[in-house]
């Protein structure tokens, strides 16, 4: 029996067919591109790949002067997960995370849609929703805490009129979340909205005239043309909210410093105040920080297979 | 998975496994301490040296110190560099520059829990006899378990009252006698009577600080920790927070002010200075800050009594490090910077309190606010030994952040007072079990 190698194997002698001949590149120009990319890959190992592993090793011992450590091997995991004030910290993540995540999907996707259909002044009302992504988160805390003082603040003297100028905005444990969250939405939603923007101005226009032809109405277009198309911007809106959700901290400790009584502490906070706030304990916030790690991480892996999942449907 | 990324993973995993078998830090090295006391050295020995000098400022005390250090370089004919820190900064920075191998010679410290173990022992330098030209009280916090002299005191504060004279006179309120300590209840019948009198929104306030508050807890005869005991006095301690918790819950002492900066430290010096309130809390750097800012007559007032009188200290340390290259030049530069007449030129500027004893019963000339600085100065000596041992504890400091916890209970109404003090004991008890292990 002659298979189909033997077959097509050429008898001894024959010409060689002419066929594309593979030209050898030279080692440098193979070599170029990792080196274009080499000084960002050297301070990119330095100083997150290196601190990111080394903080995971730090977790497994106890430390509180950075220079003596004592091996207590998953001790601080043991003891952060047994802890009912990390449990308080996590519920409290989950609800600002959640909350975030969602206003910013929806108030993002509203106004990108809304600036897109705008014909005059989108530049204008684009860089006023963008203007507070540049401010410092520090500056935005002391900001808000200020206009939503209890005696004085803008807020309240606005709300006086309307029977609501005594509303302990950062001193009530709900309120304060709800502040945090608002504020959060505040000072991030414009990033978000430039990223759609970018993605609808992505989407062919002939795409709506036909659409309009077919008798199409607004609500349809929306929703049948562009969240269908929208949806891998929407995918990277979701991903970065979701870490971002996860890892506030700066502006709450100014707003809120976490309180009242804890009710605004969030994970980050719980890492901080256990690294940097004596008795420092630096294996016990390196535990932290590898929770709060695989936690993003495996949330992130599981929005992004679900949004890969849907674009291939 | 193809052959290749097996070998990256296992290559991955196997670094991660190596790395995880090496302690991350190694101990630091010791000093040289053989040196002879600084007072046989000779200056002309250090020329052309250099030390490091790690130093965060208050304000006023900056230029005290920069003069100083300038007396020091000639005389001594040495280079001092010094690099002023943010407070918020010190104690990770100077941390970070110890695992780095980059440790400074000398630095200036509030407490030294958190480097215990590697202070240079300046007594084989300074003699052993040196401490005794310091007061006692602050001497306690220098002194490693071993006898090792492990820093100087370089000046004291003290926590006490301030009024705003202008309130008091309008209200026709007596003005308390320096002499004479009032006591709590007379101070808040006080301050509430101005308050009703000239209508300001609060009759008390205070910084939100354990170690504020700690100065109540001292005159009710009460600590947080003592002796590296847990040493809290429920009852006592319930005594003394219940009349803060009472103005808090009638607004009388600012509830937002308490509440709306959750675990971070807040200074009420805006609300005093606002004219806010007429009888504010805090300690004798206020002073210097007053005396520029402040745009009404106020004065320093004797701390209440209770059971106990006085204050509650706090303070600043010189210590060097068992890492520096040159640790005689820095115990030499510490002892220097703590002699008479420099630690008088220092805290006469700074509005700061001696910790040298001879100063302390020669009393020091203030250029400013002298009427002032002798209340803090009368109240040093009211102030209790063990308030001094209190402070200086390790675990002071994560003890007094456990206090504002359960104060903040008891104000958001999460707790009642007796049951928050039985929650914050056991706290500060399983704090100190986990610094002796």
């Amino acid at each position: 029996m002659t298979t189909p190698a033997q077959a097509t194997t050429r008898p001894a002698g024959a010409p060689t067919p002419a066929g594309p001949r593979r030209r050898r590149v030279p080692l440098g120009l193979r070599m170029a591109p990792y080196l274009f990319v080499l000084p960002n890959m050297i301070i990119f190992g330095l100083f997150t790949i290196w601190p990111a592993i080394n903080g995971f090793n730090i977790s497994l011992y106890e430390s509180s002067n950075g220079r003596n450590f004592d091996w207590v091997g998953l001790d601080n995991y043991r003891r952060i997960l047994t802890d009912d004030e990390f449990w308080e910290v996590v519920r409290n993540t989950v609800v600002f995370a959640l909350a975030f995540v969602l206003l910013c999907l929806l108030i993002a996707t509203a106004l990108a849609v809304l600036l897109q259909a705008q014909g005059r002044g989108k530049s204008f009302f684009r860089a006023v929703f963008f203007l507070p992504v540049l401010l410092s988160p520090v500056v935005v805390g002391l900001v808000w805490n200020w206009l939503l003082e209890r005696r004085g603040g803008l807020v309240n003297t606005i709300l006086t009129p309307f029977g609501g100028g005594d509303t302990g905005w950062l001193v009530e444990s709900n309120l304060a979340m709800i502040s945090v969250i608002v504020v959060g939405v505040w000072m991030n939603v414009g990033f978000y909205i430039l990223i759609l923007l970018a993605g609808l101005q992505g989407i062919d226009p002939s795409l709506y005239e036909a659409a309009r032809m077919d008798g199409a109405g607004a609500w349809q277009q929306l929703t049948s043309l562009t969240l269908p198309l929208l949806q891998p911007s929407l995918l990277v809106v979701l991903v970065l909210s979701t870490i971002h959700g996860f890892q506030a901290f700066d502006f709450i400790y100014t707003l809120t410093g976490g309180g009242p009584v804890g009710a605004t502490t969030l994970i980050v906070q719980y890492i901080y105040e256990n690294g940097f706030v004596s008795p420092i304990r630096y294996g016990l916030a390196s535990a932290g920080s590898v929770l709060l790690f695989v936690t993003v991480f495996c949330l992130t892996l599981v929005n992004w297979f679900i949004g890969r999942r849907r674009e291939a449907v | 998975m193809t052959r290749r990324k097996l070998t990256i993973l296992g290559l991955g995993a196997a670094a991660v496994l190596a790395l995880a078998a090496c302690a991350p830090g190694a101990p630091s090295g010791e000093g040289d301490t053989t040196q002879p006391p600084v007072e046989s050295a000779d200056p002309a020995d250090f020329a052309g040296e250099t030390l490091s000098y790690v130093y965060f400022t208050d304000g006023p005390d900056e230029q005290a110190t920069r003069d100083l250090i300038a007396q020091f370089e000639a005389e001594y004919d040495v280079t001092v560099e010094l690099e002023i820190l943010p407070y918020a900064d010190l104690v990770t920075s100077v941390q970070a520059r110890l695992s780095g191998g980059n440790a400074p010679d000398v630095v200036r410290l509030t407490g030294l829990t958190d480097f215990r173990a590697d202070l240079l022992d300046l007594a084989p330098y300074l003699g052993e006899d040196y401490v005794e030209e310091f007061l006692p009280g602050p001497v306690q916090a220098v002194t490693g378990d071993d006898g090792e002299l492990l820093a100087v005191p370089s000046d004291l504060t003290l926590n006490g009252p301030f009024i705003n004279v202008d309130l008091f006179n309008e209200a026709g309120v007596e003005l308390p006698d320096p002499e004479d300590p009032w006591t709590w209840e007379e101070m808040t019948a006080a301050a509430q009577e101005v308050q009703a009198a000239t209508g300001t929104p609060y009759a008390f306030a205070m910084d939100k600080s354990g170690h504020r508050v700690s100065t109540v807890l001292a005159q009710y005869g009460t600590q947080l920790v003592s002796d590296g005991e847990a040493s809290l006095d429920v009852a006592a301690a319930e005594e003394a927070l219940t009349p803060l918790i009472d103005m808090m819950a009638a607004d009388t002492m600012p509830r937002d002010f308490w509440l709306g900066s959750g675990s971070r430290y807040a200074g009420a010096n805006e609300i005093f200075l606002a004219q806010d309130v007429p009888v504010y809390l805090s300690g004798n750097w206020q002073v210097a800050q007053f005396a520029q800012a402040a745009e009404f007559e106020w004065a320093a007032a004797p701390n209440p009594c209770a059971t106990e009188c006085g204050g509650f200290p706090g303070g600043k340390f010189m210590a060097a490090f068992s890492a520096s290259e040159n640790p005689a030049l820095a115990a030499a530069f510490i002892e220097f910077m703590n002699n008479t007449e420099s630690q008088e030129a220092f805290v006469a500027a700074s509005s700061f309190l001696p910790t040298r004893a001879d100063l302390a019963e020669d009393g020091v000339t203030y250029p400013d606010r002298q009427a002032d600085m002798d209340v803090f100065l009368a109240d040093l000596v009211r102030t209790p030994d063990v308030t001094f041992a209190a402070n200086a504890d390790p675990a002071f400091s994560g003890s007094a952040t456990a206090l504002i916890t359960a104060m903040d209970e008891v104000v958001a109404g999460q707790s009642d007072l007796p049951t928050a003090l039985t929650g914050l004991q056991g706290e500060i008890e399983a704090l100190v079990a986990e610094l002796d292990s």
